[in-house]
């Protein structure tokens, strides 16, 4: 296997042994395995070996790790009915296999396996793999303790109108979730584990006939090509198999929500739910995802045509908002109204930094303050909005260190970023916010505008598996409009959606 | 992409930048003297004078600064110089910040200097790039812009945001720098501006007032329209906005005054040109409509329409007849651009007359035809204090 170059030497030549080591089959004497398993779990306090009797007299051996099975599972589920069988003699090992897996058919799954690397890998899994005397082949059974929180509603996704369900950190539970919403067998949810450490098991969510197979390869591929010890969360992934990892802009939509999931699948998206990460990724996606809620399909669709533009609005004030303040107000006086010139600098006069730096600290100011709020635990968040709110906003103010359009400036940018419903497009926002206060205290709206041209240029540049970023309006195509600038009627929408696929299908033949 | 080259790009993008700028003209608003008006005199040794109107930010009052000693929201200065941008530099020594012309609203030449003519002046304010187009011209009536700078307005922090809002409101006359200077260009055109003076109120209170016009031939000053004269122009000029004409209907009796006001709702003047023998003739045909707003006659308004139609009809052709005939006997400036209609409708004859329009202008017969319609009486018909038989 081929190692990332950052790893230490040792524990790379470890793993390597061990992994030559275990590559065998099971043995056929019980003393072996127990050996071998041992072994490869020393110092592993949670494994636990137990010898037990079934069908009177045959010898059996379980193995697995105390932390991770369900108790009552194993006591009622297994333990019960292996021990209370009635003796029965085998001619050989391989029958006694074949009754225990049709008797214990019912609840615990169970399956053979003759490896024991694969033993390994799934008893750390959460199996109880049962050895028999005198047999190549073991049984393992799933009785995995399902160790998740209460379903909950997504905090960062809150809708008014809407399903209050959101992901959690358990893959099972979260792939019930979406095969709740489409009932259908094209449904296809694939299997694919990631980290040669970690294991980590994601699910493939994509419609057959619906999603392009072209994307579901792709992302296949590009799975495929990750090579890291360990994924613990979806950013990992989002990152990883980035078209553009270098870019701000996000090129996949990260969600709490199944219903999200469910109407981006139905629109032919690919997600990827990811064990242990409440967030699912769905490409591809393009620009104007990051500035649609869920929500906006539940409600009145001239309200979220109206809502939509709000955040378009916003986004840019979000984006431009202190550079344009600042180029205006140092570079072109002239072109604010004569009163609103007399009031700004009436508020300038006292202060003694340049408008640009003035900016600049508040903005960072702002900055900080979010993420002190984010990361202070909940019964000091108070203090910080006090602090925020009075130290920096009033007295600042009122000392003549900051001047009060500035304070406005900034807080109406801060509210605007919140604005933007995707929290990636929110975070390239700000990041992209300071490079244009600074082209903006040195060059004016020039400086704005080039740094805005720059910035649509990147745009166009990216692509998100394949799709153009900005499209359908660049490249200009007839299919999304309806459902970019305006939420159109679900009626339109949906003869839109039908007349595509029926051209697309004229198209293929 | 690689790193290498997104650098790249903006390596290039940040030179172009630096390449580019123009002009690097950075300045904090803190650090600028916002001109609101700017005031041009002739001196006594034949030197120009400029007088600014700077706003101080510090003297406006705000909710931060309450309280405290109240500084004067302005500063007005003076210098002399050969022309203006001379004087203009002089100031600039007396001011630790810098001159600021993009928001000047207001120009306005003292009457001395206008009568001596202000052509030199004219091609400082079109040239400068600070300098906007679209400030008002206005020409101080009886006195000196420097006095008119200096005088303080009740209504207004600055003085020159109220002379500012006076044009703005457009209530008499309001000429722009741009409007005044095409007209200047123009052969068959003379230009006209405000006319501004200072009144003391009964109170002693200074205040402005711009109830006259000043009527320029090429660039010097040749008098004043007021009255009736103005209200003339500003008919012609289809500039009616809130315009109430009162007419005497009846003679004045015991009960009534006798007079008919009304508000102007409609005005279209049309001028048309002939060329006879080679002479210019114009005849200028004026349509208004207007609405009652007080009858003090004995009159029951829906009978006597058609005539107090034709009264209304004969008092404006009046008024703009003795108007034109006073521009073309006093003034021999052609405020009408009667001279631009017949370049329009006669290029070719306009071709031998140009040059001399000046001179032909008062001899141009001109004929008046006006037509006025009232469109609405208001709610009572017979006057409202009449008594009822």
């Amino acid at each position: 296997m081929n190692r990332k170059k950052g790893l230490p030497g040792q524990i790379d030549q470890k793993l390597k042994e061990f992994e030559y080591t275990i590559d065998e089959d099971i043995s056929d004497n019980l003393a072996v395995n127990e050996l071998e398993l041992r072994q490869a779990f020393a110092n592993c306090s949670d494994l636990i070996v137990r010898k037990i009797h079934v069908f009177g007299s045959n010898l059996c051996m379980a193995v697995y790790l105390d932390v991770l099975v369900d108790d009552t599972m194993w006591d009622d589920g297994l333990l019960r009915p292996l021990v209370n069988q009635e003796a029965v003699d085998f001619d050989n090992s391989a029958q006694l296999i074949e009754q225990l897996r049709y008797k214990l058919a019912s609840a615990v799954k169970p399956s053979v396996v003759e490896n024991l690397k694969e033993t390994i890998q799934r008893i750390v899994r959460g199996e109880v793999v049962l050895f028999v005397e005198a047999s190549k082949q073991a049984l393992s059974f799933c009785i995995k303790d399902q160790l998740h929180r209460q379903l909950d509603e997504p905090s960062t996704e809150a809708v008014i109108r809407g399903p209050r369900l959101g992901f959690i950190e358990n893959l099972h539970i979260n792939m019930a979730l979406v095969r709740q919403r489409i009932r259908t067998p094209l449904l296809k949810m694939e299997k694919i584990s990631v980290g040669a450490v970690s294991q980590t098991d994601m699910t493939l969510v994509y419609i057959e006939n619906k999603a392009p197979q072209t994307v579901v390869e792709e992302v296949k591929q590009r799975l495929a090509k990750i090579d890291m010890d360990s994924i613990l969360e979806s950013g990992y992934i989002e990152e990883l198999i980035s078209d553009h990892p270098y870019t701000p802009f996000p090129v996949m939509q990260t969600t709490q929500r199944p219903d999200l999931v469910a109407a981006s699948l139905i629109e032919g998206k690919v997600a990827l739910l990811i064990d242990g990460s409440p967030i699912a990724l769905v490409m591809p996606i393009t620009f104007w995802y990051a500035f649609q809620t869920v929500e906006d399909y539940y409600m009145n669709f001239i309200f979220a045509t109206l809502l939509r533009w709000l955040r378009f609005l916003f986004a840019f004030l979000a984006l431009a908002l202190p550079s344009i303040y600042v180029a205006i107000t140092t570079f072109h006086s002239e072109m604010i109204p004569t009163s609103l010139t007399l009031s700004l600098a009436a508020a300038r006069e006292v202060v003694p930094f340049p408008a640009m730096v003035e900016t600049l600290i508040m903005e960072v100011t702002f900055e900080a303050l979010r993420e002190a709020g984010v990361r202070l635990p909940r019964p000091v968040g108070q203090t910080i909005s006090i602090v925020g709110a009075l130290v920096i906003g009033q007295a600042a103010v009122q000392a003549g260190i900051i001047s009060a359009p500035i304070i406005i400036i900034v807080s109406l940018t801060g509210i605007a970023s919140f604005l933007i419903p995707h929290p990636g497009m929110s975070q390239a926002v700000s990041i992209l916010r300071f490079p244009m206060v600074l082209c903006a205290g040195t060059f004016g709206l020039y400086g704005v505008s080039a740094a805005m041209l720059a910035i649509l240029i990147h745009l166009t540049n990216l692509s998100s598996f394949g799709v153009p970023y900005l499209s359908p309006l660049t490249p200009l195509g007839p299919s999304g409009l309806w459902d970019v600038l305006i939420r159109a009627p679900w009626k339109i929408i949906h003869k839109r959606q039908h007349q595509i696929r029926q051209k697309m299908e004229l198209e293929k033949k | 992409m690689t790193l290498s080259r997104i650098l790249y790009g903006c390596l290039t993008l940040i030179a172009c930048l630096g390449l580019l700028t123009g002009c690097w003209d950075r300045k904090e608003m803190d650090d600028l003297a916002l001109v609101m008006a700017s005031g041009l005199d002739l001196a006594d040794d034949n030197q120009i004078e400029a007088t600014l109107q700077i706003a101080l930010p510090t003297g406006i009052p705000s909710s931060l600064q309450s309280g405290g000693k109240a500084t004067k929201p302005v500063l007005v200065i003076s210098a002399k110089g050969k022309d203006g941008l001379d004087a203009l530099g002089k100031l600039q020594q007396q001011l630790s910040r810098r001159i600021n012309l993009g928001h000047r609203g207001i120009v306005v030449v003292g009457e001395k200097y206008a009568r001596h003519g202000f052509d030199q002046i004219l091609d400082t304010l079109m040239r400068s790039p600070e300098s906007r187009y679209n400030s008002y011209m206005l020409t101080a009536y009886g006195t000196t812009a420097k006095k008119i700078l200096n005088a303080s307005y009740q209504m207004e922090i600055i003085p020159a945001i109220g002379i500012n809002k006076l044009q703005y409101e457009d209530f008499s006359l309001s000429v722009k720098m741009d409007k005044f200077v095409d007209a200047l260009a123009s052969f068959g055109k003379s230009p006209v501006s405000g006319a501004i003076r200072i009144i003391k109120q009964s109170s002693g209170e200074q205040t402005f007032i711009i109830d006259k016009a000043a009527v320029y031939q090429r660039n010097k000053l040749v008098g004043f329209l007021s009255g009736t004269d103005l209200k003339a122009y500003r008919l012609m000029t289809g500039n009616i906005d809130g315009m109430r004409l009162t007419t005497q209907m009846e003679p004045p009796q015991n009960q009534y005054h006798g007079t008919i006001t009304i508000h102007l709702m409609k005005a279209k003047p049309k001028i048309r040109t002939r060329i006879k023998n080679g002479k210019p003739e114009v005849s200028v045909s004026f349509k208004a409509a207007g609405r009652i707003i007080s009858n003090d006659t004995s009159l029951d308004m829906s009978k006597v329409i058609p005539l107090v139609e034709k009264k209304f009809s004969e008092d404006i052709k009046k008024e703009i007849a003795s108007t034109i005939s006073h521009t073309q006997k006093k003034f021999k400036s052609d405020i009408f651009s009667f001279g631009n209609q017949i370049h329009i409708e006669h290029p070719y004859a306009w071709k031998t007359i140009k040059d001399h329009w000046i001179e032909l202008y008062p001899k141009v017969p001109v004929q008046v035809k006006t037509e006025f319609r009232i469109e609405r009486v208001g709610r009572t018909q017979a006057p409202a204090h009449q008594q009822k038989k």
